[in-house]
């Protein structure tokens, strides 16, 4: 059988434009079928995105919503906070002593205070705040001593490696309420000179567009307060549970003794000792300490000794060190570095760079001997 | 780089965007960058560690299959190579530990070794998985392949890289060799599974485990005190190691890769193997397939026919070969004796319900009434296994395991109540989440974790208001305390 040619010819265009149109809808249904689904992602994530919004509604019908601005407003957001201890500037006044101790349980364990009082013939007063660091110390200092107008003879501040240029370190409100005041511009400034990151700012921006840490602040207290109802039934056990149970049962002597410190090695960051001084709390110590004649004292506590050598430095450390003493003793201050001292081996320490209880004694004399021109 | 960090937000984002613009083999020389520059980020130095495992196991392979006469021998120099490298960064503090303390049993006096050896993060997993890619070459389940760029990619897959699941090769590696294409919807549902992962490890996880951590640091914790931090413990490492399984089966999927399940709502096990068919998927079917297998079908060869000890010959194969296997997954999962004697624990679990169950079977009418009380029972026993897993000092789970309630005061009592129930607070989300499953119709169960592409407007906005919801969670309830995944340190 044979085919008219021209009956050839006028169906090639007709099966073109078929496959034309054919060619068309498949290209429409493949688009389709790309369009719903990436349609669907959007939709995921601005679901996502928008819905906790919803916060800030919450915010607006709670009285969490109208907090008064943080002392702090580089760090933490509008919230309640614990009240500023007043009593201490008065107690300070009334006591009026020649020696204060600040730090955390690094001076907890080190110095025992009234042994310390016995030695030098004068009064001692201790400012220990476990986990506590420089913006603590530094707020203490000036809001407590300095707003006493007490003159001590020097003022002692026990700090670990890179602590006293690292503001940033243990920036928690639970600790800073009690010695902030209602606003604190210098350390704001310092803390924002760190609060300038990527991560800083899209923290910042989150917190501000949700608003979060205000229902944060009202819920986890709620949240963490639930249990104790159906924990103890009368109402006086409901209301010191949480207390007793942190004073009582976590308290130190009833946690096991460990090796592992609780801070790790410092990061080359931090050992920028040029780069960190001037966002450091450090020169407005000084600087307060100069305007009120008080000696400042420093002391770096040697960090848990390896066998029976003293742990090891990285060069970093070390230069970081030899600088901070130059700075220190440039400004008027007293330095003096535990690092290497024969009489502090592994057995007086406790867990991590903690001392034991019953050598407090020791460490407190050792003080007293190793800096007779501080105490004299 | 860790899951829960802005820098890998950023990482991942570059690299997905970049991925789905070249063409595959790009694909794959981008997978390539992306997970060295994951796993270098950590430290340098461990790249040097996994192209070794890589380039060892690749040419054992190809060994294997061009010259069958010395396949044996290709097999054995992969596994020492693998088992080596392992050994020797995982296990020689505690191999010397223990040698220096055997010998001052017998009064001899060595100094240990002052050697201080970094564990490389996943060294664990990526051993492992690229071992078994030999075993398989060698028992004819896959063929060795001769791209050496897809055996990289195969070993150092930056999602699932430093804890799991472990793929095997004929999963994994055909994925990595064919081309993959962008799916919308799948990409829906992979972000829905990361936005669990994070809920699950930052809400969960992290907040449970400041209670379970600071029980654990309690140099004398009463009975009740720390039954509320083991069961804290419990919800805190199935909800950070699931979290990580999500995240990183979410990432893959958005890079076109589908990862196997690692979990199965473990805690809903009515029994110890339910259990382990529930618990750590990807690690239990590997050591079943390359070492339970192989352990019974040697004993088997070995073991007299009649009883023994009361025992007939396959349950006494069974025994063996299940105690041993565990022993040595509690090994794997960590220098340290606790863990051995966990997995030995489990072992003899699995004996035991293996041994009962052939002794006495109950109707199936009384089957279902019992279930609750197997639930009940395995979920205990599962938590005793916690202890000795959280515990690494064997006098204290010693001293723990003996513990009266009777002895304690009524302040620890409440405290003890206290954080048990707070630990649950916390929890709730698992197990509703878990039940649902359990309770609820399947294809309405699989709305937090499908594996099919749906488009149905009322469950994406279902799958949008659940995301948005646990984003609000992350960004309230989300833990201070950052703590790392704890499979890293396996």
């Amino acid at each position: 059988m044979t085919q008219d040619p021209g009956s050839i010819q006028q169906t090639v265009p007709v099966v073109a434009a078929g496959a034309s149109t054919l060619d068309r809808q498949a290209a429409a249904s493949r688009r389709r079928a790309l369009v719903r689904p990436v349609a669907s992602l959007l939709l995921l994530a601005a679901l996502a995105a928008v819905l906790p919004l919803g916060l800030r509604a919450v915010n607006a019908f709670t009285a969490t919503g109208k907090q008064p601005e943080s002392y702090l407003p580089s760090a933490f957001a509008p919230g309640p906070r614990r009240p500023f201890v007043g009593s201490a500037v008065e107690g300070l006044r009334n006591v009026n002593p020649a020696y204060l101790v600040i730090g955390d349980s690094m001076a907890g364990t080190r110095v025992d205070h009234r042994y310390l009082a016995k030695l030098t013939g004068r009064l001692v007063v201790p400012i220990y705040e476990p986990a506590s660091a420089s913006a603590y110390w530094y707020l203490a200092y000036k809001n407590w001593v300095v707003a006493s107008g007490i003159r001590p003879r020097a003022v002692i501040f026990y700090f670990r490696d890179w602590m006293l240029t690292d503001p940033m370190f243990r920036l928690n409100p639970q600790h800073l309420d009690r010695v902030a005041l209602q606003r604190e511009p210098e350390l704001d400034r310092i803390v924002a000179q760190h609060a300038q990151g990527t991560f800083f700012r899209v923290h910042a921006w989150l917190r501000d567009a949700y608003q979060y840490d205000r229902v944060r602040a009202w819920l986890l207290p709620l949240l963490e307060r639930a249990p104790v109802a159906l924990a103890a039934s009368r109402p006086k056990a409901r209301r010191e549970l949480l207390d007793r149970m942190n004073n009582e049962i976590f308290n130190l002597e009833g946690l096991r003794e460990m090796a592992a410190a609780d801070i790790g090695e410092a990061d080359l960051e931090r050992l920028d000792f040029d780069r960190n001084l001037p966002r450091s709390v450090l020169p407005e110590l000084l600087k307060l300490a100069r305007e009120n004649s008080t000696r400042l004292a420093f002391i770096r506590v040697q960090r848990r000794p390896e066998g029976n050598r003293p742990p090891r430095q990285s060069p970093e450390l070390q230069e970081y060190t030899r600088k901070l003493k130059q700075y220190l003793e440039a400004n008027g201050a007293y330095f003096h570095d535990e690092w290497g001292d024969p009489e502090l081996p592994l057995s007086i320490y406790r867990d991590g760079d903690h001392i034991r209880r019953d050598k407090e004694k020791h460490t407190t004399e050792l003080l007293v001997r190793r800096n007779p021109g501080l105490f004299r | 780089m860790i899951f829960h960090s802005l820098t890998f937000v950023c990482f991942f984002a570059v690299t997905v965007a970049l991925y789905w613009r070249l063409p595959h083999r790009w694909q794959n020389v981008l997978l390539l960058v992306a997970s060295y520059t994951f796993y270098g980020w950590i430290h340098p130095w461990f790249l040097a560690l996994i192209f070794a495992t890589t380039f060892v196991d690749y040419w054992s392979a190809v060994g294997i299959e061009r010259w069958p006469a010395h396949r044996r021998r290709f097999l054995w120099f992969s596994i020492v190579s693998n088992v080596g490298l392992l050994g020797f960064f995982k296990y020689f503090g505690f191999f010397a530990d223990n040698v220096v303390a055997s010998a001052a049993l017998f009064g001899w006096e060595l100094s240990r070794p002052m050697v201080d050896i970094f564990l490389p993060v996943g060294i664990s997993f990526y051993t492992f998985q690229s071992m078994s890619y030999t075993i398989d070459v060698y028992r004819g389940h896959t063929h060795a392949r001769h791209g050496f760029l897809n055996m990289m990619v195969f070993v150092s897959f930056f999602p699932h890289l430093v804890a799991g699941p472990i793929m095997r090769a004929t999963n994994l590696l055909p994925q990595v060799e064919r081309e993959r294409r962008f799916s919308a919807s799948s990409a829906r549902d992979a972000t829905l599974l990361i936005a669990w992962g994070f809920f699950k490890k930052l809400v969960i996880a992290d907040n449970v485990g400041v209670i379970a951590n600071k029980v654990f640091a309690l140099a004398e914790p009463d009975f009740y005190m720390l039954w509320a931090g083991v069961f804290a413990f419990c919800i805190q490492i199935y909800a950070d190691f699931s979290a990580y399984a999500d995240i990183a089966r979410g990432t893959a999927k958005w890079l076109g890769f589908d990862l196997v399940h690692n979990f199965d709502h473990p805690y809903l096990a009515t029994g110890p193997t339910d259990f382990w068919k529930r618990w750590n998927i990807s690690l239990t079917t590997w050591f079943r397939d390359y070492v339970f297998f192989p352990l019974s079908f040697a004993l088997s060869r070995r073991v007299d026919e009649g009883r023994r000890f009361g025992l007939r010959a396959d349950l006494r194969i069974y025994a063996a070969a299940t105690l041993l296997t565990f022993l040595l997954s509690g090994l794997w999962h960590g220098a340290s004796w606790n863990y051995v004697i966990w997995g030995g624990y489990h072992g003899l679990l699995l004996v035991i319900a293996r041994a009962s169950a052939s002794a006495w079977r109950p109707r199936r009418r009384v089957r279902k009434y019992l279930r609750p009380f197997q639930w009940a029972g395995m979920f205990a026993l599962t938590n005793v296994g916690w202890l000795i897993f959280r515990e690494p000092e064997l006098s204290m789970i010693w001293r723990d395991l003996w513990l009266s309630p009777f002895q304690s005061t009524q302040l620890q009592h409440q405290a003890g109540v206290y954080l048990f129930l707070l630990a649950f607070l916390y929890s709730i989300p698992l197990w509703v989440q878990s039940l649902w499953v359990r309770f609820v119709p399947s294809d309405l169960a699989a709305a937090v974790d499908r594996d099919e592409p749906d488009v149905r407007f009322g469950r994406v906005l279902g799958q949008g208001a659940l995301a948005g919801v646990m984003f609000a969670a992350i960004l309230v309830l989300r833990s201070y305390t950052s703590l790392d995944f704890i499979y890293f340190q396996f």
